[in-house]
C-alpha cells in the first residue's frame, strides 16, 4: 500500500508493522514526530491524515502517529501549510505548559486514543 | 491618589530645536512641558501634570538603541512619575519606532504604565502594539488636538489602574489580545443575528477578524535566466562579521546592504548572523547555508546565470513587523531596479 | 413534519420511594435507578448522587450530560437506533423535563476532563449549574477496555435519561412548543420572499472517546447528510466525545441545539430555515476533502442562501470548518460560523488552527486557555486529584484550601461551539 505511518507510539507499531510501512521512533516527542512529518512533506510526500488528530490537546498526549504517502511527488503547499500550522499550534500549547510526566497507565490510555484516531478507516484508503 | 505625576518623552522637531538636521540630538530633559505637553496639560486640568520632559533626536535614539534606553531611563527614574507618555508620534517612522521602544522599555525596567501615539501605518505602531498602549491618531501633526483628547483620558486610567476598555471605546490600536466577556445575547442568537446581516448586505462586526493575509502574486517567469542579474536578499540576518551595523537581533528597525563583488565564498572568518531566532551555529560555520553566495558564483562562472549583483540586502526577519519589513523592501527594490536586477533570490529562515 | 415539545418545569430533584414528577419537583428512587443501570455486566458498582443550582457541589470528571424526554405521540422513541428501533423521530409530541438533567461521571482513561460547579465562579461558565442534576457514578469492572468503559457510560446515561422522561409521560407541560419542517418545496412555496437558510452542523468523528453517533450509526462511516430540525430533538444525534470538556457537545447540547432555536425563531420573519446538514470531523484529510465537497454540494442543491455553520471540538476540526466554510461560500452562499478559540492564557497567540480571508463572519465562544480560579466546594462528586491531569489543569492545580486553579478548558460546555453560552471573546 502506498503509505507509511510515522509513530512514537508502540501499540501503533505493534498493530501495524506487519500491514503497511512504519517508521517507529520510539524516543520521538510529540514535536518531534511533527517536524518529520514537515521534513517528509518538503521531500514530496503526500499528508495523509490531520497532524493535529483528536481533541487531546498537544501539551497533553506525548504520541502522534500521522500517515504519509510513500509516493513522493511536488510538494504540495497545502499540505505544508498544515502540518506548519500545526507545530505552530503544538508550540503554542507546550508555551502554555509542558507535557507532564505522565504515569505508565496513563501513558497506555494515550496510546490507545492515539491508535484509535488512526485505526478508524486505515484498512479502506485506497488511495 | 493626588495628582499624577507624568514624564513626557518628545523628539527634537516637537522641542522646536529643529528637524532632520539636529535628529543626533542627545537625550535632554527639562522641568516641566515643552512642546505638545502644553496641550496635555491642559486637558489633565488637575488631575495629572507633565512634571518633566525628555528630548531625545530620532537619528541618535535609533542608531544608538540600548545607551539611549538607558540614558532615558534613568532620566526618566529621577521624576518617579506615575506614567511614561512619549509622542504622539503621528506618521514620523522612526520617532515612532522610538516612541514604541522606549515606552516599551520604561515601563519594563520601572513597572510604571506607559502610553504613546501613533498613525496606524507608522511601523513603530505595528512593531509595539502589542506591548504598549498606542492610540490610534491622525497621519501629521495637525491631529495633534484630537490625538491629546483621545490620550487625556486613557493616560489617566492607564495611571489610576482602572480597567481598559476595548479599543474602539478607549481609542487605542487593537494589541491582539483576546479577553473573554460575557455578551448580552448567547452566540446562538449571535450568529443567527449575523447572517441575517450579512444576507440583507448590512454591515455586521465578525467576533473574531482572521489574521490578514497578505499574498502576492509571482511575477512572470524571468524570460533569459542566463543573461539575467540576480541578487540575494535575506531575512536570516547573514551580515560580515562583526555586525558593523548593528542590525538587532530581533525586531530589527534596520537592515543592511553589503558588497560582495569579488566575493566567492562566505567563511566563518568573514561573515555570520545577526538573527536571534534560530541556533546560529551552522550560519556562523558557513554563512553560504544561508545566503548562497557559493552556488551563485558557480551558477556565474557556468553561465547558467548572468551575473550576481555585487550588493546583498539583509535583515533579521525574527519579530520584525510586517509594515517595517515593506518599507526596507519599497526602499531597497528601488535601489535594486535602479541597478538593473532582474531578479532576487530571497532566503529565509 | 410537525413536533411539539412540552416542557415541563423542574425546580427541584430529590430522592424519593417512586420515581415521579410532582409540584415542579423530579422524585428518585435511587435503589431502581441503581438495579436498572447496574444490569451492564461491565459496570461493577453504580451510586447516585443529586447535584442541585447553588449548592457548594463539584462534579468531575464529567462524562456525559442528558435531559430527560419522553415520546409521547409520533412514531418512533427517544435516542432512536440506540435505545429504541430506527423509527424515524421527529414527529408528534415529545414531553421534557426542563431544568433537570442525568451526569454521567466516570474515570474512562486517566486524563479525562470535565468540571461542573454548582456554585461560584466555575458555575457562571457552565450551563449546567442551572440545572437539578442526577449524577451517575459508575465504576467499572477491573480491567476494562476504554471502549467498553466508554460505551458503558454513554449507555447508563442515556438508559437513565429515559427513565427518568418516561415520568413525564402523563404530566401536562408548563409550556409547549411546536416546530415544524415542511417538504423543500413546500417551505419555499410558503414563504417565497425570505432567504432560505440551512444549518450546517458538524459532528466530532474521529476516534475513541471522539465519537458522535446518529441514530446509532457512527459518524465517521457516514456521508453528510439532511436531517430535519426536530429529528435532533428526539435524540437523533447522541454524544461518545469524552475529550476537550469546553467545547465538546454533550447530548444535551444535541437535544436542545440552541442554532436550531435560534434559526426557528426568525423563521417565517427574516428567514425560511429549511433544514440541517450534518457532516463529521475525520481524521483523514480525504474524508476531510469529502465531506466538505459534499456538504457545499447539498447546500448548493437546497438552494439556500445563508448556512450556519457550528463545529465541535479542539484543532484538527479547525481544517474542517474552514473547509466548509470556504467550500459554501465559494457556492455564493454566505456562511457564518461559529467556534471558539485557544489564544494562550494571555490571550495573545493566534486563535485557530487554520484560517481563511473567506471566514468573515464568525461568531466565538471565548478563548478556552483563559485560566481561572474556582473556589473550593463542601461536596467533590467523582474525583478531584484528576484534576491535576486534565486539559488546562496541571501541578500544581488544587490549591491547599481546596481550590483550583484551571484553564476555562477544564469546564465542561464553557465555549460551547454550538452558541450555547454568552461567554465570548473580543480583541483589546
Amino acid at each position: 500500500m502506498d503509505k507509511i505511518i510515522i509513530t512514537n507510539n508502540k501499540l501503533v507499531h505493534q498493530g501495524y508493522y506487519e500491514k503497511v510501512e512504519t517508521l517507529f521512533l520510539g524516543d520521538f516527542t510529540y514535536l518531534q514526530v511533527l517536524e518529520l512529518v514537515r521534513d517528509k512533506i518538503h521531500k514530496g510526500h503526500k499528508l495523509l491524515t490531520h497532524p493535529l488528530s483528536g481533541s487531546v490537546k498537544p501539551n497533553e498526549t506525548p504520541f502522534k502517529s500521522i500517515i504519509i504517502s510513500k509516493k513522493q511527488n511536488v510538494m504540495s503547499f497545502a499540505d505544508l501549510s498544515i502540518i506548519e500550522e500545526s507545530i505552530a499550534s503544538a508550540k503554542r500549547f507546550m508555551g502554555n505548559q509542558v507535557t507532564p510526566a505522565w504515569s505508565e497507565k496513563i501513558l497506555n490510555d494515550f496510546r490507545i486514543i492515539d491508535l484509535s484516531l488512526i485505526e478508524n478507516g486505515i484498512c479502506n484508503m485506497y488511495f | 491618589m493626588g495628582k499624577v505625576r507624568i514624564v513626557h518623552y518628545i523628539n527634537q522637531f516637537f522641542a522646536g530645536i529643529g528637524g532632520e538636521e539636529k535628529a543626533d540630538y542627545k537625550p535632554e530633559v527639562r522641568e516641566g512641558v515643552v512642546g505638545p505637553g502644553m496641550e496635555f496639560n491642559k486637558k489633565f486640568g488637575d488631575d495629572a501634570e507633565i512634571v518633566a520632559t525628555i528630548i531625545c533626536g530620532d537619528s541618535y535614539f535609533n542608531e544608538n538603541l540600548d545607551e539611549a534606553k538607558a540614558e532615558v531611563i534613568e532620566m526618566v527614574k529621577k521624576y518617579n512619575p506615575d506614567l511614561f507618555i512619549a509622542g504622539p508620534a503621528f506618521n514620523a517612522g522612526r520617532y515612532g519606532v522610538a516612541c514604541g521602544a522606549i515606552a516599551e522599555a520604561v515601563e519594563e525596567e520601572l513597572k510604571i504604565p506607559v502610553l504613546s501615539g501613533m498613525y496606524i501605518e507608522n511601523p513603530g505602531a505595528d512593531m509595539f502594539k502589542s506591548s504598549v498602549y498606542i492610540v490610534s491618531t491622525k497621519n501629521s501633526a495637525a491631529g495633534m488636538r484630537h490625538a491629546v483628547k483621545t490620550m487625556a483620558p486613557l493616560a489617566l486610567k492607564l495611571a489610576k489602574g482602572e480597567a481598559i476598555g476595548a479599543p474602539d471605546a478607549e481609542g487605542y490600536i487593537p494589541r491582539g489580545i483576546r479577553k473573554n466577556y460575557f455578551a448580552e445575547k448567547r452566540g446562538a442568537q449571535r450568529a443567527v443575528e449575523m447572517l441575517i446581516k450579512k444576507l440583507k448586505g448590512e454591515t455586521y462586526i465578525t467576533e473574531y477578524p482572521m489574521p490578514d493575509f497578505d499574498r502576492v502574486e509571482p511575477n512572470p517567469a524571468v524570460k533569459d535566466i542566463t543573461k539575467a542579474k540576480i541578487a540575494l536578499v535575506t531575512s536570516g540576518g547573514v551580515v560580515p562579521k562583526g555586525n558593523p551595523d548593528h542590525i538587532e537581533a530581533s525586531s530589527a528597525s534596520k537592515y543592511g546592504k553589503y558588497s560582495i563583488a569579488g566575493v566567492d565564498d562566505l567563511t566563518e572568518e568573514t561573515y555570520e548572523t545577526a538573527h536571534g531566532g534560530y541556533d546560529p551555529i551552522y550560519c556562523n560555520q558557513d554563512s553560504d547555508r544561508v545566503l548562497p553566495v557559493d552556488v551563485l558564483r558557480d551558477l556565474e562562472k557556468e553561465g547558467k546565470i548572468g551575473k550576481l549583483h555585487d550588493f546583498f540586502y539583509t535583515t533579521t526577519g525574527n519579530g520584525t513587523g510586517v509594515k517595517i519589513s515593506k518599507s526596507f523592501a519599497e526602499t531597497f527594490s528601488k535601489e535594486l531596479v535602479a541597478d538593473g536586477v532582474d531578479a532576487v533570490v530571497l532566503t529565509s529562515t | 413534519m410537525h413536533l411539539e415539545l412540552g416542557n415541563i418545569f423542574i425546580n427541584d430533584v430529590q430522592f424519593g420511594s417512586q420515581t415521579k414528577v410532582e409540584n415542579k419537583t423530579l422524585y428518585v428512587n435511587k435503589e431502581e435507578l441503581i438495579t436498572l443501570i447496574s444490569e451492564d455486566e461491565h459496570l461493577k458498582s453504580v451510586d447516585v448522587e443529586l447535584a442541585k443550582p447553588g449548592e457548594s457541589i463539584r462534579i468531575t470528571p464529567v462524562k456525559d450530560v442528558i435531559e430527560p424526554r419522553v415520546k409521547v405521540a409520533g412514531s418512533g422513541g427517544i435516542f432512536p437506533g440506540v435505545l429504541t428501533k430506527v423509527d424515524t423521530v421527529g414527529a408528534g409530541r415529545t414531553h421534557v423535563l426542563k431544568g433537570a438533567a442525568v451526569v454521567t461521571t466516570g474515570k474512562v482513561v486517566g486524563f479525562q476532563e470535565g468540571i461542573i460547579d454548582m456554585t461560584g465562579t466555575g458555575a457562571e461558565y457552565t450551563p449546567f449549574s442551572k440545572l437539578n442534576n442526577v449524577v451517575l457514578i459508575c465504576q467499572p469492572v477491573d480491567d476494562i477496555k476504554p471502549h467498553d468503559h466508554e460505551r458503558a457510560l454513554r449507555m447508563a446515561g442515556l438508559k437513565a435519561a429515559e427513565y427518568f422522561g418516561k415520568a413525564g409521560k402523563d404530566i401536562e407541560p408548563d409550556e409547549v412548543l411546536s416546530f415544524e419542517t415542511l417538504p423543500l418545496l413546500k417551505s419555499i412555496e410558503k414563504y417565497p420572499k425570505l432567504p432560505k437558510v440551512a444549518y450546517v452542523q458538524m459532528l466530532q468523528s474521529q476516534g475513541l472517546l471522539h465519537d458522535t453517533y446518529v441514530y446509532g450509526v457512527d459518524a465517521k462511516q457516514t456521508l453528510p447528510t439532511l436531517i430535519k430540525p426536530t429529528e435532533l430533538m428526539d435524540g437523533a444525534i447522541i454524544s461518545g466525545n469524552c475529550v476537550s470538556a469546553c467545547d465538546k457537545n454533550t447530548t444535551y447540547h444535541h437535544l436542545n441545539n440552541p442554532i436550531v432555536q435560534d434559526l426557528f425563531k426568525q423563521h417565517g420573519k427574516e428567514i425560511n430555515f429549511v433544514g440541517v446538514i450534518i457532516t463529521n470531523e475525520n481524521v483523514f484529510l480525504a474524508d476531510k476533502q469529502r465531506s466538505s465537497n459534499w456538504t457545499a454540494d447539498l447546500a448548493e442543491y437546497l438552494g439556500v442562501e445563508g448556512v450556519v455553520v457550528s463545529q465541535e471540538g479542539f484543532g484538527n476540526p479547525d481544517t474542517d470548518l474552514i473547509m466548509n466554510c470556504k467550500k459554501i461560500e465559494e457556492k455564493g452562499i454566505k456562511t457564518v460560523i461559529v467556534t471558539d478559540e485557544y489564544a494562550g492564557r494571555n490571550g495573545a497567540s493566534q486563535s485557530l488552527a487554520d484560517a481563511d480571508p473567506k471566514a468573515d463572519a464568525v461568531v466565538t465562544g471565548g478563548n478556552a486557555n483563559e485560566v481561572i480560579k474556582l473556589p473550593p466546594m463542601e461536596k467533590i462528586i467523582g474525583d478531584l486529584s484528576i484534576v491535576n491531569t486534565i486539559a488546562g489543569g496541571f501541578d500544581g492545580s488544587v490549591q491547599k484550601d481546596g481550590s483550583l486553579v484551571v484553564e476555562l478548558q477544564t469546564i465542561t460546555g464553557a465555549t460551547n461551539e454550538l452558541g450555547f453560552n454568552k461567554l465570548t471573546a473580543k480583541g483589546f
